[in-house]
C-alpha cells in the first residue's frame, strides 16, 4: 500500500461492546484533499482519531493503518504524530496553554526545538493563519474563529505532511468558513476533513468518502458523489444546493 | 458575586508595576505578609511604613484604588464572626483592630499582586523556585479551564431555569446533586479530550 | 472557613504549613505513582470542577450561605492522594487570584479542609463502605464522610484559632463546630447525590481503584492520618481535653496558656461530672457526639432511599466515545 494514508479492513469495538468501524479501507495520495462525510454516529471522530494512534488504547502490529507506507505500531508513534497533525472539534480542547504562543509552541517544544529556532517557527505558523502579533492573548479570551485559527497554527508549527480535521468550520460564521477555506487551500499538505458542512466540501475537497455505521459507503469525486441524491439520502445526508443548479462534469 | 467579581482582573494591563519580574514580586509580596503576621503590634514603624510602600505601589500600577479597597471590604461572615468575637472576649482590649489592620495589610498586597501579575507569570515563577511540576500544571489546567466550566454550568442553569415555571430562588437539592455530578462528568469528558489533544502533538 | 492572613499568630501557621507540605508531598509522590497518564490532566480539570462547583450556593439557616468544599466527593471518584493535590490547587487559586484565605495560611487551610478533612471523610467513606455492601455504602459513606469532613475540618479551625489567641477555644469550638454541623449537612448530600449521578453515568470514572476491602487502603492514607492525628495533638488537644495538674503545669511553662480561657472542668476518671452544665466547650462536644449518631442514621436513611437496591452493581453505561 502506497500514498499519504491508507487504510485496509480496520476494525474498532468500543469498550461497551458496539462496533465502531466494520471494516473500513480507503488510500488517499499525497496532497489530495478528501472530504469524509456520514450521519452521526457513523464512526467519522473514531476513524480520525486512528490516524494518528490515539485509537485503539493497544495498539497491535496488525497495521491496519499506515502513514506514508509505514505501519502505525507502538513504537513509532511519536514520528507518526510528527507527520500526522490532527485538528480536534472542539478548539477549546485543544487550546490548554493560557497563551497564544505558549500553545503553539507546544508542538515543536515537544519535538524539540527551544530558544530562536522556536520563537521563529511560532512567528511562522501564526503568520500562516493570519493572526501575526496575537502571541501574547489569552486563549480564553479569543473568538471562536480565532480560537481555531490558533488550533491550526499550534498544529502546522510541528510542520505536518498530513493534516486531518474534525467538524472544522462547526461554529463559524461565513466569514470565518470562507476564511477557514482560503487558509486551508493554502497549505500544501495532503488533507483529510471530516464535516457536515457539505456546500463547503464541494468548494474544497475533489473527493469524498462516505462513512456510514462503520463502512464505507462511497468513495470517488466529489460533484459525483455528492450528486447522487438516492445515495446521500439513504445516509442521512443530502444533495448539496449548490449542486442541484450545476451541471455534473 | 465572586462571579462577577471574576471579570474584574487587571493583570494583563500595563504599568510600571506590571512590569517587574513575577518572581520579585512575589517574595516581596511573601515578605510583607509574613512580616505583617510576625511582627508585634507595637512596632509602629513596619505597619505604616508598609502601608505607605503599598499605597505608593497601588498607585503606580494604575489600578483603580477604590477597586482594591472595595475588594477589601468584600467580607465573609466568617472572617467578620472571628474579629467579633475577638473584639468582645480578647484579653487585651483594642487586640481586634491589630487583627483587623494585619489582615487588611495583607489582603490588599495579594489583590495588588494579582492585579499587576498575570497567573501565568506566577506559574512560571513557581516552576524556577521548582515547585513540582505535577502541581505546577495542575494549577495551569485549573485556571485555564476554570472559565470553561463556569460557563458551562451558567449554560446549565439557564437551560435549567428555562425550564423552571415556579418561582424558586433557591435550587432543590436533588437538582444540586445531578448539576454536581453533571459537571465533574463533564470536566472529566473534557480532561480525556484535552489529554488526546496533548497526545496528538507529542506530549510523553 | 477560609482563614485569612493576620489570624493566626506565627507559630501556628508555621506548624500547620509544616504539616501541609509533608501531606501534599506525599500526595504528589502518590499521585504520580497510581495515577495512569491519561489522568493527569483530569487533576487540574477536577480542581477547576471543584472550584465552579464551589460557586453553587446554598442557604444554610440563618441566611449564612454555606457551600461544598467537596474535597471528600473528589476523593471519592479520584482518591485521597488526587483529592488532597486537586484541593492544593484550588486553595492556592482562591488564595491568588480572589484573595480568599491568607497567603500565610495557605498551610493552616489546606491542613484543615484537605489533610483533616478530606482526608478524614475519606477514610469514614472507606470504612463505611466496607461495612455495607454495593452502591448504597459507597453512596451512605460520602454522605457522611462529607458531613464528618466539614466538622473535622471546622475543628482543626477553631483549634488553631485559639493556639492563635485570636478566638477562645471555649468561645470558638461552640460556635464553629455548631455551624458546621449544619453545613456539614449539605455537604453530605450533595456529594452523595453527586457522587450518585456520576456513578450512573459514566462509573469508569469513578477511579477504579477501589478496593472493596477494608484491609487495602489507598496508598498514603497511614501517612495522612499521622499527619492528621499530629494536628489534632497541637492543635485541638490541649483545649479539649481535660489535663491533669502536673502535665497543665509544663504546658503553662511551654506557653499553652490556652487553659486560662478555657473551662473545661478537670475532674479524675471516677468523679466525671457532667461537662454540659460547666463549660460551652462540653456541652459541644456532647451535643457533637450525639449529633453525630444522629447524621448517621440520616446517611443510612439516605442511602436507602436513593439506592433500592442495597447490592446493586453500578450499571456499565457505554463508555463515551468521541460522538461522530
Amino acid at each position: 500500500m502506497s500514498g499519504a494514508i491508507a487504510i485496509a479492513g480496520l476494525r474498532y469495538r468500543y469498550h461497551d461492546g458496539t462496533e465502531a468501524l466494520r471494516g473500513v479501507s480507503f488510500q488517499i495520495a499525497l496532497g489530495e484533499c478528501v472530504g469524509l462525510l456520514g450521519p452521526n454516529g457513523s464512526g467519522k471522530s473514531t476513524l480520525l482519531l486512528h490516524l494518528n494512534g490515539i485509537l485503539p488504547d493497544k495498539i497491535a502490529d496488525g497495521g491496519a493503518v499506515r502513514i506514508a507506507g509505514e505501519a502505525i505500531t507502538a513504537t513509532n508513534l511519536e514520528s507518526i504524530r510528527r507527520q500526522v497533525g490532527l485538528l480536534f472539534q472542539d478548539p477549546d480542547d485543544q487550546l490548554f496553554c493560557a497563551t497564544v504562543e505558549e500553545d503553539v509552541a507546544f508542538g515543536p517544544q515537544q519535538l524539540g526545538l527551544r530558544g530562536e529556532a522556536l520563537v521563529t517557527r511560532v512567528e511562522h505558523a501564526l503568520g500562516m493563519v493570519g493572526l501575526a502579533g496575537y502571541g501574547h492573548r489569552a486563549t480564553h479570551h479569543l473568538s471562536h474563529g480565532e480560537k481555531r485559527r490558533v488550533c491550526l497554527a499550534g498544529v502546522l508549527a510541528c510542520e505536518p505532511t498530513v493534516l486531518v480535521l474534525d467538524e472544522p468550520t462547526s461554529d463559524l460564521d461565513p466569514r470565518g468558513r470562507r476564511e477557514f477555506k482560503a487558509l486551508l487551500q493554502g497549505i500544501p499538505a495532503t488533507k483529510l476533513i471530516a464535516t457536515h458542512d457539505l456546500e463547503w466540501v464541494v468548494e474544497l475537497c475533489s473527493r469524498v468518502i462516505v462513512l456510514d455505521r462503520g463502512v464505507v459507503v462511497a468513495d470517488g469525486p466529489t460533484v459525483e458523489v455528492l450528486n447522487d441524491e438516492a445515495l446521500m439520502l439513504a445516509h442521512g445526508l443530502e444533495r448539496p444546493h449548490s449542486l442541484r443548479h450545476h451541471h455534473p462534469h | 458575586m465572586l462571579k462577577d467579581w471574576l471579570g474584574h482582573h487587571h493583570g494583563h494591563h500595563d504599568s510600571l508595576v506590571h512590569r517587574l519580574p513575577a518572581a520579585g514580586k512575589l517574595w516581596a509580596a511573601l515578605a510583607i505578609i509574613v512580616g505583617s503576621v510576625l511582627v508585634p503590634w507595637g512596632w509602629h514603624a513596619w505597619f505604616i511604613g508598609v502601608s505607605a510602600l503599598l499605597l505608593l505601589v497601588a498607585g503606580l500600577s494604575r489600578v483603580g484604588l477604590w477597586f482594591l479597597l472595595r475588594r477589601l471590604l468584600l467580607l465573609s461572615p466568617f472572617v467578620l464572626g472571628v474579629v467579633l468575637v475577638n473584639a468582645l472576649q480578647a484579653a487585651v482590649p483594642g487586640a481586634w483592630l491589630a487583627l483587623a489592620a494585619r489582615s487588611a495589610i495583607c489582603l490588599f498586597t495579594v489583590v495588588l499582586l494579582s492585579n499587576t501579575t498575570p497567573f501565568g507569570k506566577v506559574l512560571a515563577a513557581l516552576r524556577s523556585a521548582r515547585v513540582p511540576a505535577l502541581l505546577v500544571t495542575t494549577l495551569a489546567l485549573m485556571h485555564r479551564y476554570l472559565f470553561v466550566l463556569l460557563d458551562e454550568s451558567e449554560r446549565m442553569r439557564r437551560a435549567r431555569a428555562s425550564r423552571t415555571f415556579e418561582r424558586q430562588r433557591r435550587m432543590r437539592w436533588h437538582l444540586l446533586g445531578t448539576v454536581v455530578g453533571q459537571l465533574f462528568v463533564r470536566a472529566s469528558e473534557r480532561a480525556e479530550r484535552i489529554y488526546a489533544a496533548m497526545c496528538a502533538r507529542g506530549w510523553k | 472557613m477560609h482563614i485569612p492572613d493576620g489570624f493566626l499568630d506565627g507559630k501556628t501557621a508555621i506548624t500547620a504549613a509544616a504539616l501541609s507540605t509533608v501531606g501534599v508531598g506525599v500526595a504528589l509522590r502518590q499521585v504520580r505513582r497510581e495515577l495512569p497518564p491519561r489522568r493527569i490532566p483530569l487533576l487540574g480539570l477536577a480542581a477547576a470542577f471543584l472550584f465552579a462547583a464551589q460557586m453553587v450556593n446554598f442557604p444554610v439557616a440563618g441566611g449564612t450561605s454555606g457551600h461544598l468544599v467537596g474535597g471528600v466527593l473528589v476523593a471519592a471518584l479520584l482518591g485521597p492522594s488526587a483529592a488532597i493535590v486537586v484541593l492544593t490547587a484550588v486553595l492556592v487559586v482562591q488564595c491568588f487570584l480572589f484573595a480568599d484565605g491568607g497567603l500565610s495560611a495557605l498551610g493552616a487551610n489546606l491542613f484543615n479542609m484537605g489533610i483533616l478533612g478530606a482526608g478524614g471523610g475519606y477514610l469514614v467513606f472507606r470504612l463505611v463502605g466496607s461495612r455495607l455492601r454495593g452502591l448504597r455504602g459507597q453512596v451512605t459513606g460520602v454522605a457522611f464522610g462529607g458531613w464528618i469532613s466539614t466538622v473535622l475540618a471546622s475543628i482543626g479551625c477553631a483549634g488553631q484559632l485559639a493556639w492563635s489567641h485570636t478566638v477562645p477555644w471555649s468561645a470558638g469550638f461552640p460556635m464553629m463546630a455548631s455551624v458546621h454541623m449544619v453545613i456539614g449537612i449539605g455537604e453530605g448530600l450533595i456529594g452523595a447525590l453527586a457522587f450518585l449521578a456520576v456513578q450512573r453515568t459514566r462509573p469508569d470514572l469513578v477511579a477504579e481503584r477501589q478496593p472493596t476491602s477494608t484491609g487495602v487502603l489507598p496508598g498514603g492514607m497511614v501517612r495522612y492520618g499521622l499527619l492528621a492525628a499530629l494536628g489534632l495533638a497541637v492543635f485541638v488537644a490541649p483545649f479539649a481535653c481535660p489535663w491533669p495538674d502536673g502535665l497543665e503545669a509544663v504546658a503553662a511553662k511551654l506557653g499553652f496558656d490556652a487553659q486560662a480561657t478555657s473551662s473545661v472542668v478537670h475532674a479524675p476518671v471516677a468523679g466525671y461530672r457532667w461537662p454540659g452544665i460547666h463549660s460551652a466547650a462540653g456541652a459541644t462536644a456532647l451535643a457533637g457526639a450525639l449529633g453525630t449518631m444522629v447524621v448517621f442514621g440520616l446517611a443510612l436513611l439516605l442511602g436507602h432511599l436513593l439506592v433500592r437496591k442495597p447490592t446493586q452493581e453500578p450499571t456499565k453505561a457505554a463508555t463515551k466515545e468521541p460522538p461522530c
